[in-house]
């Protein structure tokens, strides 16, 4: 089989040259946020990370993840030592900025190796489409908002979990997959949202028997059980076992599962609690006409919807409790579906219906937590039309809701222009990579995603150029809620249409 | 994998039509053999080798590079933080100040040693709309005095963002209309010239001085590019014309102007089958649009000058009247007082303010014949008048053999006309007067668009022109790093070398079957002494400080080895106009003229 062209490190390179560029450009909190992790875990003994509290970006995340800064800072020393010091709070001399921004490209090297993997794993004749979707992926405009202007690692992560993911397709190493994923766990807790998929995938395959019937279901294959729950054990283990001897775990949790923050967070994330505030706006103007009650305590509320609490002034309240079994609800349905057939496709649908059902209902999400949904999904949106077509409006939604992240003149034209360029190359791609479905597309679902798409237009150009021209710096909420109400449609839209896809697959 | 049909040959060679080589069909049918892209750039479009239509492709690659440029451009520009005069930018910036605050008649007159304009009018122009749309945005960035050496970043952003409108308007839309009527003229598919075009866009040294340190020079050299189109084209009034505006923003483009002025009176003496015959009519056409052209330049500087003296606004708010400038025995002649004097003593001084005739040789480093030779012998010891005249002398023996053979062979094929263009700015470049390291861009223009011709992205030509271009980022290092632009130098020259598959990255420009291994062995030994110079003198500068007596000397060796490089492209360049025009007897050339065209 010959090459096929560009090769994912062809667009490595070029899209390392123009990453290198972006040096310069806007980067929010999270790049202090970063730089004092290393400064604490390089400065301080592992017992104390967790307690260190000097700047308000204190350690949240799992120990892998701590340990990889450990990592990181043991080379940050030779870069500039001053970055290192706790206390040098806000510190961005060059050489930081130089140093941490090519530890996002050089780790990002993961990404790059879980890509190709994937695209050798994938036999013959979809290799093409699977090299396509690779290279979308590569070359995503979120991992660029967020990973190399923003400033995270996602994209370490994220080729983690696609490696795991491609090591499920084969059996031989199923149990390599669940325990890659219970380090990434180890590592970011957000893919705890993907967790019940492999629960239910890795039970299914690996640890039941492969014929189910009501006389077999007993006889699990125990050595695999053991295996698998021994390694997972030991990873757990390892990140958290330091800590647990000092009982430190609690202190841990704390930091981790911080459940004081509001439902929505500061920018609303485009999911169904979005579109539930947008209501409840619309019905403050709507209520004193059909006769609601309004809650005067929610309205007098300046911050409402942007920081902090969301109380709502006519609908109910919603509690993180009613988040939960919402978001479970929707994990379990496609996942009984999973469980009675599992194949690698169903499974990366599964994962992807987890990401979706946790997206969209659950509790304080991140807008930057749609890559959950778009990378998983972007391995089988190509299976075939039917996919495509649930996959176009999350593309386009997806990556427009990461806009409000990058607000700063300079950027606004690499963000919009990098994001068009994706999705009329990928779209175009896609169109003509995707195979013919075997069943009846969804006919209304098309109509409704290209209408969608155009609708995009006018919108970016409302909300970036048009609304500051009219308004000036006042109702500087209408965009951001614009924009994610906008983008929540098309987040559930994709999603409905992705269960129908699923179900009747 | 290959495609599923790749491009078909032999509609193309039809269009060509009856001017084109005989052994043209032969070249398409083995480029078409050609399985895996030859270098990254091919393999980055290699999926729109079929089916993909040009209009798809096409805002696709206009979005790519505007991506780059516009990211560039977040680096630092010249100047930045660098009183008390600052650089380019702030040279750029205060003539939008100048121009929107001040009546006509003084932009030429104004605080001349604060960044005096020095432009043609067509800059001033350019600089009036951009000051005007920016004081709509904020009217403090180009606050008459108050605005001097301001560094407001969000001004930063509007100037990046002047300069990249400017190009997206001239620049780009000529590069995309030359590129695609030179390859269909020279029998080029259509994807191999979206190739050429990406290459010629993704030009290292155009971006780094007009995006990164900051100027408008792809202004100046669209509207040569648009003028070259013309002529491609037959359109020979719009070639005088757009040369004209090329002129009028930058006097630079005099670079160009003996191959402009050689191909359009070759235009007018031979007809299509180089038989001499003196067309008369279309002569005086060309001559006549030039003059139209000059005038449409002039007015609105003439017209607003006689407007503004008929209401007592004049060039000097002082009172008083000081002699002209430049032909001073004029004043004898004129009437000073006379309604016409305030144009003639505008255009006298604009005259005066873009030709500076009384500065030296060379100002600084420039990697030219004359710096080059400064090492040697220290040229200062003689007296000006003797350089200027030896400087003319170099010059015009440098131009004239390119130019003749334009002259002589104008419908040949269309290959000539880059060719020219570029022997003829080297020329300049090499041995004319006043030279800036910024100027290579000229003959760089010309030669990259050879990329798009015939063979174009052959091992040979690529070679060259990628040579040409690296060596010319180099030399322009010095300029660059004088403002901490090395990461931006560092990426884009490397990415284009990538992209391209050039030293340093790949040797695969190099060693191709069929020509002869002398001349491959010839060029890849003289290109590789001088990558490898390069490279030995970026660790030198690095790593090394210069001895206390010499302090300049990395910058001597950078302009030494650059001279000498740059003499090569001339001669390579010469050499080819020489035997792609044929003008030589076959028997003299004949042997060089079959390994070229396999």
């Amino acid at each position: 089989m010959a090459e096929i062209y560009p090769s994912l490190v062809q667009c490595a390179i070029v899209a390392t040259a123009f990453k290198v560029l972006l040096f310069p450009a806007y980067k929010s909190t999270d790049f202090e946020v970063h730089r004092n992790w290393l400064a604490i875990t390089h400065s301080l003994p592992l017992w104390e990370w967790y307690y260190e509290k000097t700047s308000e970006w204190t350690l949240d995340y799992p120990p892998f993840f701590a340990y990889f800064e450990w990592i990181m800072s043991q080379v940050a020393r030779l870069a500039d030592p001053a970055m290192i010091w706790v206390h040098n709070l806000e510190y961005d001399s060059w050489q930081t900025v130089y140093f941490q921004r090519w530890t996002v490209i050089v780790t990002e090297l993961v990404l790059l190796y879980a890509l190709q993997m994937f695209v050798d794993s994938t036999p013959g004749v979809s290799k093409r489409a699977a090299h396509a979707a690779a290279v979308s992926i590569l070359l995503s405009p979120g991992l660029l908002i967020i990973d190399h202007i923003h400033f995270q690692y996602n994209g370490v992560m994220y080729g983690i979990l696609i490696a795991s993911l491609v090591l499920a397709k084969k059996k031989s190493s199923l149990l390599a997959s669940g325990l890659v994923f219970a380090a990434l766990l180890c590592m970011k807790h957000i893919y705890l949202y993907l967790a019940p998929a492999y629960f239910v995938y890795l039970l299914r395959v690996y640890c039941l028997p492969p014929k189910l019937s009501p006389r077999s279901i007993f006889r699990i294959q125990f050595f695999n059980c053991v295996k698998l729950g021994g390694g997972i054990a030991a990873i757990f283990a390892a990140a958290f076992g330091p800590f647990a001897l000092k009982n430190q775990i609690p202190q841990i949790f704390s930091r981790l599962f911080p459940f004081s923050r509001g439902l929505c967070h500061a920018y609303w994330a485009p999911n169904v609690w979005a579109l539930y505030s947008f209501m409840d706006r619309l019905l403050i103007s709507l209520a004193p006409r059909i006769g609601l009650p309004i809650k005067a305590d929610a309205l007098n509320s300046v911050t409402r919807g942007l920081v902090g609490d969301t109380s709502f002034a006519v609908l109910p309240d919603i509690t993180p409790r009613m988040c939960f079994v919402l978001t479970l609800l929707f994990q379990a349905i496609p996942l009984i579906k999973l469980f009675m057939r599992p194949t690698w496709e169903g499974f990366i649908g599964g994962v992807t219906l987890c990401g979706y059902a946790s997206f969209l209902f659950g509790w304080h999400v991140h807008e930057k937590a749609i890559l959950l949904v778009i990378i998983p999904f972007s391995l089988i949106a190509l299976k075939d039309r039917r996919y495509l077509g649930a996959f176009r409006p999350l593309a386009v939604a997806g990556h427009v809701s990461l806009f409000p992240l990058i607000f700063t003149p300079a950027e606004f034209p690499i963000k919009t222009v990098y994001t068009i360029f994706w999705l009329v190359l990928f779209l175009m791609a896609f169109d003509r990579l995707a195979p013919a479905p075997t069943r009846q597309r969804l006919f209304l679902f098309d109509r409704f995603s290209t209408a969608y798409i155009t609708v995009s237009i006018p919108l970016i150009f409302y909300c970036s150029l048009m609304h500051g021209i009219i308004f000036g710096k006042s109702y500087e909420f209408l965009p951001l809620m614009f924009t994610s109400s906008y983008s929540a449609i098309g987040v559930v839209g994709s999603w409905l249409g992705f269960m129908v896809v699923y179900f009747t697959e | 994998m290959p495609g599923p049909s790749p491009h078909k040959p032999r509609r193309k060679a039809k269009r060509a039509g009856g001017n084109g080589p005989s052994n043209l069909p032969v070249i398409m049918e083995r480029e078409a053999l050609v399985r895996i892209p030859s270098f990254p750039l091919a393999a980055f479009l290699w999926p729109a080798r079929s089916s993909v239509s040009q209009w798809e492709l096409l805002p696709l690659i206009l979005m790519a590079v505007g991506l780059f440029r516009w990211a560039a451009g977040l680096w630092g520009y010249s100047g930045f933080e660098k009183p008390p005069l600052f650089g380019d930018y702030e040279a750029q910036r205060h003539w939008m100040e100048v121009t929107t605050h001040l009546p006509i008649s003084q932009w030429y007159f104004h605080d001349l040693e604060w960044w005096g304009l020095d432009y043609p009018p067509l800059t001033a122009y350019h600089s009036w709309i951009c000051g005007k749309i920016g004081s709509l945005i904020d009217p403090a960035w180009f606050a008459l005095y108050d605005s001097r050496g301001s560094h407001d970043p969000t001004l930063k952003i509007f100037m990046r963002a002047t300069v990249l409108v400017s190009e997206y308007l001239i620049y780009i839309p000529a590069a995309v209309i030359f590129v695609r009527r030179f390859s269909r003229l020279s029998g080029v598919p259509a994807w191999t010239s979206s190739v050429a075009l990406v290459a010629i866009l993704m030009q290292p040294a155009t971006i780094l001085i007009d995006h990164v340190h900051f100027q408008y020079n792809t202004v100046m050299l669209g509207f040569v590019l648009a003028s070259m189109s013309s002529m491609l084209a037959g359109r020979n009034f719009w070639a005088c014309f757009f040369f004209v505006m090329a002129l009028g923003f930058k006097q630079m483009a005099l670079y160009y102007a003996f191959s402009v002025f050689a191909y359009l009176l070759g235009v007018c003496v031979f007809d299509h089958t180089n038989i001499p015959r003196f067309n008369i009519p279309k002569f005086i056409g060309i001559a006549l649009a030039t003059v139209v052209s000059f005038a449409i330049l002039l007015l609105p500087i003439v017209a607003g000058t006689l407007s503004e003296a008929s209401r007592g606004i004049t060039a000097h708010p002082g009172g008083a009247h000081p002699p002209l400038p430049l032909f001073a025995d004029l004043a004898k002649h004129l009437n000073t007082e006379a309604f016409y004097y305030p144009v003639i003593e505008q255009l006298v001084q604009m005259i005066h303010r873009v030709f500076p005739f009384a500065r030296g040789l060379f100002e600084d480093k420039v990697a030219n014949f004359w710096c080059a030779m400064n090492v040697v012998i220290k040229l200062k010891q003689y007296p000006a008048e003797l350089l200027q005249k030896g400087a003319l002398v170099a010059t015009l023996a440098a131009i004239v053999p390119p130019n003749l053979i334009l002259f002589l062979r104008p419908n040949k094929h269309p290959g000539l006309l880059p060719l020219a263009f570029a022997t003829t700015a080297w020329g300049f470049f090499l041995f004319s007067y006043q030279v800036h390291e910024k100027s290579v861009l000229l003959p760089l223009m010309p030669m990259t668009l050879l990329l798009a011709g015939r063979q174009g992205l052959g091992k040979d030509t690529r070679a060259w022109v990628g040579f040409a271009n690296i060596l010319g980022c180099w030399t322009m290092y010095p300029l660059l790093q004088r403002v901490d632009l090395r990461v931006p130098y560092t990426v884009l020259t490397l990415l284009w070398a990538y992209l391209l598959g050039l030293p340093p990255t790949s040797l695969n420009a190099y060693f191709q079957d069929g020509s002869s291994i002398w001349s491959q062995w010839a060029t890849a030994f003289i290109h590789g002494f001088f990558y490898l110079t390069m490279a030995f003198w970026h660790v030198l500068d690095m790593f090394v400080v210069a001895p206390k007596d010499k302090p300049d000397l990395w910058v001597v060796a950078n302009v030494g080895v650059g001279a000498a490089g740059f003499s090569l492209c001339y001669l390579w360049c010469l050499g080819s106009l020489v035997i792609e025009s044929e003008i030589l007897p076959p028997s003299w050339t004949g042997k060089e003229a079959k390994t070229k065209s396999e």
